[in-house]
């Protein structure tokens, strides 16, 4: 229980009201970007966050859709105060930087700070990072360093004291291909930060600064308990595991390492991810901040999975050792585009590992890709430059010890992330979507079933190219505890009338398609957890009545005999064939 | 399907209580929950979904976001029709309204001829709001093949782009479509036989009311009527006292929640999701712009693992309830810390009625809050409450921040069991300075819709630059939008004062993508006045997110017609007010009361609601007694009856 007299400038009552508030400060934080974006990206597919920090950086709450930029924002806010100095940070300043590698992740993450400012006193600082849909730098297509990812903004002032820097705007405009979008982009996260001051200092002048200092200090002390509490009731010990990704589009085929080691001691976990691989030559790097974030979003499933605010309280008791220059610690000038890919798979390794250990609180493999398709040309109608995306796809979620996986649902880098409407993409783009479903059988077997993955057909209405960036087509997503593995995540194209569906990944990184002709992303499904052989029979004969399962990999995967015509389960059958393949 | 033989019982009930024939009224007005209950509940009927070719599972995908972002046993929505009658028939639409496939006819009827035994189908097809020929005769063709079967089509309720959004708004009224039906008509023939010959009217989620013969087909308009009627006495309220902008605050047993009266009028949205966020099931048509909060009268004070304080959203619910109820319950809520503190009085509790167990609610306050956090009793009682109004005073701002306004300088008007209770504590936080009680609170809603009009809304999306819209398009699509709205009040029974209809475009700058509604004169339209119309745009969008972009260029996404038959408005009685003067006539004892944690508790007198006359003023602290509420007086606060016998308070701070 909290002892209250360390925290003299608050009591319960007062924190639960800053809780409460800090929390409604984000959120309207959120609202606001999202709802004065200009693209796609900000707004439908919500990739950006916002939060408060206080005056030395350290997360008090931060509004989420991208849970792996758990620490970009913290480590971007640390480096400006470092940047700046004390004394060089003023009232009417505003921060901004893209710094691939001090946000972890790509050069489209261009984040403002806003010192927060009462009376004279820095009280805080409000934060917010969110994706422009063009930077500048080769369209589509691979880049091998940073330098050709497009314009590189340092830490500056986007705003003096009140003036805003017109140069730097000037730069920007110059460098980006929709220049429009990207005013409108950065007026949005202008508004966002302002939001996040306005209502910050509300609080602080409601109840005090030393009340909501307190209080802060007090949240944060209960999220370490939280999460103390929880990683106590994980068995001590050495936890071990090992996956692949493909390859870095470069090395075709050749696969690239993702080990982890988990060390559990009390209440403490060390994630080591000094077994990861070495940076690779392709654009899947990121920076040593987003390998501190996706031990941390693992960690976070883990051991606080529906606390909020998100604060820094709750990573006191994890340590990650990563060691400089691995894919997720890079340093420059490695290439940073697609950034977020192998962290996804880094946090599935590590509830791969501990799966011996709290088989309830860990899940199987998910689909672990954006599964996203980015296309560009002219747009017929009006004759200008488009740059088209439908936002992530969604795919299968692994099966977790008591529960089926969910069908068709975004990747672990996102969180309350959506796609496109699929009207919307087409009034907005030349191109039509063809379908737009499930896959059946393409969840791993298990006593619990992986979630299923998505189809999608889209055929060009006028000429355009197409880039695909994904991963996990080989290294397909496991099962646990005897479950099946899912299907990968795969890419094909409809040139001249014909599929060509034999790539050696799901990286296409440059396909003209001309008009009429397609192609077509199917994302890889969940894990499957324990023995098929031992899920009800009835509830295969009912996958199998709603086509999640096909009648053939009932019987095959499943051992469960299911009458082709009435799809009613044959019991006797399903005994015996059961019977003999448990030998 | 029938009527709950309840149900009508209290209406003929209630109308033989106030002494008069069905026979001599004109007008029955109703709302129910029976639209959302049906869906929350998922009592629906048997349904099956009819979709295009390629997109049998949009319903399931949904949006794809995962808001539960760190629990990897988070949960989905769930849809109303399982994946098993979900079916796909050839058919397609490109996004300009042209036919790429046309419908496969024979196709659909051999699937209606295996749909035995389902009650009810629901039909999307893609860009149906740009051409809706495929719809329009599936429809036709499922009535021939399916009589008695209920059908509906998505462009008939939403014609607007998003086909997930769309298909689960459809889904959504045919899940409900015959259980709403069989209750209408159910009540419709009790007052038709019992001699009622006049027209019977539903209230939609706008606030709207139309026919009942309306809400048996498009039941999903009437999801919300019940919060939306209180808006509209809100609304009503505001014309009676001369105000222009208002907030509602409605709190009940598990819930508060908010909406907005500006310039005289109600804040409607385009869409929302029902059953909350994480799993909820999209709705996309018009109604009432309502911001809700997970705290009322049951929510629970607990102290999480870490002995940190929460108050709600986990509510006791109405049974156990609170502890004081002395139902079984012993955990402690809102409504133990009212009781603890002496602003509710345990044996006047809904009019002496209920017995309320005060040393109940002590010992589950003292026992699960007060000793573990080291406070006292009172300390602990007052705590809940000032966090419960700082959450809910997140509802109240909520609903007007989210709209660039400011929440201070409105109204509020209090109402609910337990909106008077806490109103000016809520209204402290924010900063409001007067507050409504009307007459019954408890009650509110039913006052509301004797004040409702017949309204129609319709949204037409019509994507394109402003600078090349074509006016005699625009106004070709408000004419048929005006048309349908005139054409729907004709079918009526109902011969309306007279017709407003008000024009809207929701806009965004080229290249952005969430628009807003701006509101549109008709004059604009008249002068074709495309800059009129962009500086419109500008001054929402910088209203709402306080910043704009002149320079840039806008588009229009949709175009918004409401069309309103206006009902006459009854007359309110005022009573005679024979100058100002104590209340000393309604005095009803007095109690130990506690307002603030360091003051403790002051002997604080008691007023009998009913007693009240015009022109009685009150100064706080003190509290105003009725049967199903009572008003809290903080120190310092003043009270004043108006000739409505509304209490009209002004916080302390705030001398009028």
């Amino acid at each position: 229980m909290t002892d209250w007299q360390k925290y003299p400038g608050t009591d319960p009552v007062t924190t639960e009201i800053v809780r409460n508030g800090v929390l409604a400060v984000t959120e309207e934080m959120k609202n606001n970007l999202m709802r004065t974006a200009y693209n796609t990206i900000i707004y439908e597919a919500l990739d950006f966050t916002v939060g408060i920090f206080t005056p030395e950086g350290e997360t008090v709450s931060i509004g989420i859709g991208l849970p792996m930029f758990i620490r970009g924002m913290a480590e971007t806010v640390k480096a400006k105060i470092r940047h700046f100095g004390e004394d060089g940070i003023k009232p009417g300043d505003i921060y901004v930087t893209n710094d691939a590698y001090l946000t972890g992740s790509h050069l489209n993450h261009m984040t403002f700070t806003l010192p927060v400012f009462d009376d004279g006193r820095l009280v805080g600082f409000a934060c917010c990072m969110a994706h422009w849909i063009d930077i500048g730098g080769t369209l589509g297509g691979m880049t091998t360093d940073i330098y050709s990812e497009g314009l590189q903004v340092p830490i500056l002032k986007y705003q003096n004291e009140g003036t805003v820097n017109t140069d730097l705007e000037d730069i920007i405009r110059m460098n980006v291909r929709i220049p429009s979008r990207a005013m409108g982009d950065l007026r949005a996260q202008v508004t966002a930060v302002k939001t996040g001051e306005r209502r910050f200092l509300e609080l602080v002048r409601r109840y005090g600064f030393d009340a909501v200092r307190d209080s802060i200090a007090a949240i944060m002390d209960h999220a370490e308990e939280a999460s103390r509490r929880r990683t106590l009731s994980i068995p001590d010990g050495v936890y071990e595991a090992e996956s692949f990704m493909d390859d870095d589009g470069i090395d075709v085929g050749r696969r690239i390492p993702i080990r982890v080691k988990i060390v559990v001691e009390g209440d403490e976990m060390t994630i080591d991810l000094s077994d990861v691989s070495e940076q690779v030559r392709g654009f899947y790097n990121s920076g040593v901040t987003t390998g501190h974030a996706c031990t941390q979003v693992a960690f976070k499933c883990i051991a606080s999975p529906t606390d909020y605010p998100i604060n820094d309280g709750a990573f006191r008791n994890l340590k990650t050792i990563v060691p400089m220059g691995k894919v997720v610690s890079a340093v420059r000038p490695a290439p940073m585009r697609w950034w977020m890919t192998f962290p996804m798979t880094v946090v599935d390794t590590v509830f791969k590992a501990l799966e011996p250990a709290i088989p309830d609180r860990v899940i199987a493999g998910h689909h672990a890709d954006l599964v996203v398709v980015m296309f560009h040309g002219i747009n017929p109608r009006t004759r200008e430059f488009f740059i088209g995306n439908f936002g992530p796809q969604g795919g299968g979620w692994g099966a977790k010890l008591t529960e089926d996986g969910a069908n068709a649902v975004v990747c672990i880098n996102d969180g309350d992330t959506h796609n496109a409407p699929i009207e919307q993409a087409e009034t907005k783009s030349p191109v039509l979507i063809e379908n737009n479903c499930l896959i059946r059988d393409s969840g791993g077997a298990g006593r619990q079933r992986g979630g299923l993955g998505i189809e999608r057909v889209v055929r060009a209405r006028s000429d355009i190219v197409v880039n695909t960036q994904i991963e996990r087509m080989n290294c397909r997503p496991w099962g646990l505890d005897g479950g099946g593995d899912a299907t990968g995540n795969t890419v094909a194209l409809e040139l001249d009338g014909k599929w060509k569906e034999d790539f050696p990944n799901a990286k296409v990184l440059t396909a003209q398609l001309k008009e009429g002709e397609a192609f077509r992303l199917r994302s890889g499904g969940g894990g499957g957890f324990g023995d098929p052989l031992d899920r009800p029979a009835d509830i295969v004969a009912e996958d199998v009545r709603q086509g999640y399962v096909s009648i053939d990999s009932a019987e095959r995967n499943y051992g469960v005999v299911v009458d082709p015509e009435t799809l009613a389960l044959d019991a006797e059958a399903t005994q015996a064939l059961r019977g003999k393949r448990r030998g | 399907m029938s009527t709950p033989a309840a149900l009508v019982d209290g209406i003929s009930g209630g109308v033989a209580k106030a002494g008069l024939e069905y026979a001599d009224a004109s007008l029955f007005l109703h709302g129910s929950t029976i639209a959302i209950n049906t869906i929350l509940e998922r009592t629906g009927a048997d349904t099956a979904l009819v979709i295009t070719e390629g997109f049998r599972d949009i319903y399931e995908i949904g949006r794809v976001n995962r808001p539960d972002a760190y629990n990897l046993y988070f949960k989905k929505h769930v849809p109303l029709i399982e994946r098993a009658k979900r079916f796909e028939v050839p058919e397609r639409m490109y996004a300009e309204g042209e036919i790429r496939t046309p419908l496969n006819e024979t196709a659909l009827r051999r699937l209606a001829k295996g749909l035995d035994g389902i009650e009810s189908i629901a039909v999307l097809f893609l860009h149906a709001y740009r051409n809706p020929v495929h719809e329009i005769r599936a429809r036709e063709i499922l009535e021939e093949e399916l009589p008695g079967v209920f059908v509906t089509v998505s462009h008939e309720l939403s014609q607007e782009y998003r086909e997930y959004e769309r298909c689960s708004t459809v889904a959504a009224n045919a899940y409900i479509g015959p259980t709403v039906r069989g209750y209408v008509d159910g009540i419709d023939s009790h007052i038709r036989a019992s001699g009622f010959d006049g027209s019977f009217l539903v209230v939609q989620s706008t606030g709207g009311l139309f026919e009942a013969g309306q809400a048996r087909s498009e039941c999903v308009r009437m999801l919300e009527s019940g919060p939306a009627a209180g808006v509209i006495g809100t609304r009503a309220l505001c014309h009676i006292l001369g105000l222009e902008d208002a907030i509602s605050f409605d709190m009940g047993g598990t819930t508060a929640k908010s909406g907005v009266i500006h310039n005289g009028e109600v804040l409607t949205i385009g869409d929302t999701l029902i059953g909350g966020y994480e799993q909820g099931l999209p709705v996309q048509i018009a109604m009432m712009d309502i911001f809700e909060v997970g705290t009322g009268g049951g929510s629970l004070a607990l102290l999480d693992e870490s002995g940190a304080l929460h108050v709600g959203p986990e509510s006791a619910g109405a049974d156990p309830g609170p502890a004081c109820y002395g139902l079984g319950g012993n955990r402690p809520t809102v409504t133990d810390a009212n009781l603890v503190l002496g602003r509710l009085d345990a044996d006047r509790f809904l009019g002496g009625e209920m017995k309320l167990d005060r040393e109940a609610a002590e010992r589950a306050i003292a026992t699960q809050v007060a000793e573990p956090l080291g406070l006292d009793v009172t300390e602990a009682a007052e705590g809940i409450l000032r966090i419960a109004s700082t959450a809910m005073s997140y509802a109240v701002k909520g609903v007007s921040t989210e709209r660039g306004l400011d929440a201070a300088s409105f109204s509020m008007v209090a109402y609910g069991g337990a909106g008077p209770l806490h109103a000016t504590q809520v209204a402290r936080e924010i900063g409001m300075k007067t507050i409504i009680v009307p007459l019954s609170p408890g009650h509110f809603s039913a006052f509301g819709m004797l004040f409702s009009d017949l309204r129609y809304d319709y949204v037409r999306t019509a994507p394109g630059r402003l600078a090349d819209m074509e006016f005699g398009v625009m106004e070709q699509t408000y004419g048929e939008m005006a048309e349908q709205g005139r054409e729907a009040i004709r079918r009526t029974s109902i011969e309306p004062e007279g017709i407003v209809i008000s024009r809207a475009a929701d806009m965004r700058y080229v290249g952005q993508e969430h628009p807003v509604t701006v509101p549109l004169d008709d004059k604009l339209f008249a002068d074709e006045d495309r800059d009129g119309i962009k500086r419109e745009f500008d001054k929402v969008h910088l209203e709402r997110y306080g910043t704009n972009a002149p320079a840039e260029p806008g588009e229009i996404v949709s175009l918004r017609s409401s069309i309103v038959g206006k009902m006459p408005v009854p007359e309110l009685r005022a009573y005679p007010n024979e100058g100002a003067g104590g209340a000393s006539d309604a005095a009803a004892g007095s109690r130990q009361i506690c307002f603030d944690r360091n003051a403790g508790y002051r002997e604080t007198p008691s007023f009998d609601r009913t007693r009240l006359k015009p022109g009685h003023r009150i100064e706080g602290p003190a509290v105003v007694e009725e049967h199903a509420s009572t008003t809290v007086l903080f120190p310092g606060d003043t009270l004043e009856v108006d000739d409505y016998l509304n209490l009209i308070i002004t916080v302390a701070g705030y001398s009028s």
